[in-house]
């Protein structure tokens, strides 16, 4: 059930993407549908009922770490994982700004219908 | 006047010093609670872009020269090769050995501390250093495309 939502949640960053006449839009589009595919990911690594993956003194104390940290933590190599991704799209988005920003610099519009020739 | 108001100017240069040493501590404890490299480095390249929010661009750069900045980008990425490279050195040679843990630490009870899990803490320091210059200067290069507004221009007349 919750995995349709995400599923929504990146239709509707599509349709920005598709649909949008402003290149602003566009990218925000683009930026929903990276949220849902790593809010995805996150949420497959999840436990009813789990606590975060933290080892604390109190229970390193406890005894049988490791029977305890894997019958009721939830699974952090996703989130390890879905760090790394957020942090390429950062990247990836200071790109796609900064063509945008060229893009004005040249046509003077943030249109896409009005951009039709190459222009510089 | 470039920048803010005043209640703003004031307030970003007491703020700035707290947002400073919490990205410091997000990177130094990122192996023992949530956090660690790429966070602590976010946390800390805010620090500066609240900075140059706040007040002009040239006030930021006062701080955080480009060159500095792009300096420690490289030094930054330099030192985290480095020590992946020195794993292949001891031990069991393999790339990213974990080799301060294994070698120096394993003999004395360090779980749990801040000087523990060898070269890990070290790691997070050299990425939070490379994410903090890399996106201050993104941040800044983005701002200086912005072409000058005709108020803008007489202050540089005036000063």
């Amino acid at each position: 059930m919750i995995y349709a939502l995400c599923f929504l949640l990146f239709m509707i960053g599509l349709y920005c993407t598709v649909v949008k006449k402003n290149m602003v839009k566009i990218v925000l589009g683009i930026l929903v549908m990276e949220y849902a595919v790593n809010l995805f990911l996150i949420l497959l690594g999840f436990r009813t009922k789990g606590v975060a993956p933290i080892i604390d003194r109190h229970a390193l104390e406890g005894g049988q770490l490791t029977e305890l940290f894997v019958n009721t933590s939830v699974d952090p190599l996703p989130q390890a994982l879905v760090l790394t991704a957020i942090v390429i799209s950062l990247g990836s988005l200071a790109l796609i700004i900064s063509v945008c920003i060229r893009i004005y610099n040249k046509y003077g519009t943030f249109d896409i219908t009005q951009i039709r020739r190459l222009k510089g | 006047m470039k920048g803010m108001t005043v209640i703003v100017k004031t307030i970003s240069s007491w703020v700035k010093i707290l947002i400073f040493i919490f990205g410091i501590y997000i990177i130094l404890f990122g192996h023992l609670s949530p956090g660690g490299g790429f966070p602590g480095g976010v946390i800390l390249a805010s620090s500066f872009i609240l900075l140059m929010l706040a007040f002009s661009r040239q006030e930021a750069e006062k701080y955080f020269p480009l060159s500095v900045a792009s300096k420690f980008d490289c030094i930054g990425a330099l030192l985290f090769i480095l020590l992946a490279l020195m794993g292949l050195g001891f031990g069991i040679n393999a790339f990213f050995w974990n080799f301060l843990q294994q070698e120096y630490l394993a003999a004395h009870e360090t779980v749990l501390k801040l000087i523990s899990a060898g070269s890990i803490p070290l790691y997070n320091i050299f990425i939070g250093l490379k994410v903090c210059a890399s996106l201050f200067l993104v941040i800044v290069v983005l701002s200086m495309t912005r072409p000058e507004l005709p108020s803008e221009q007489e202050q540089h007349l005036e000063e």
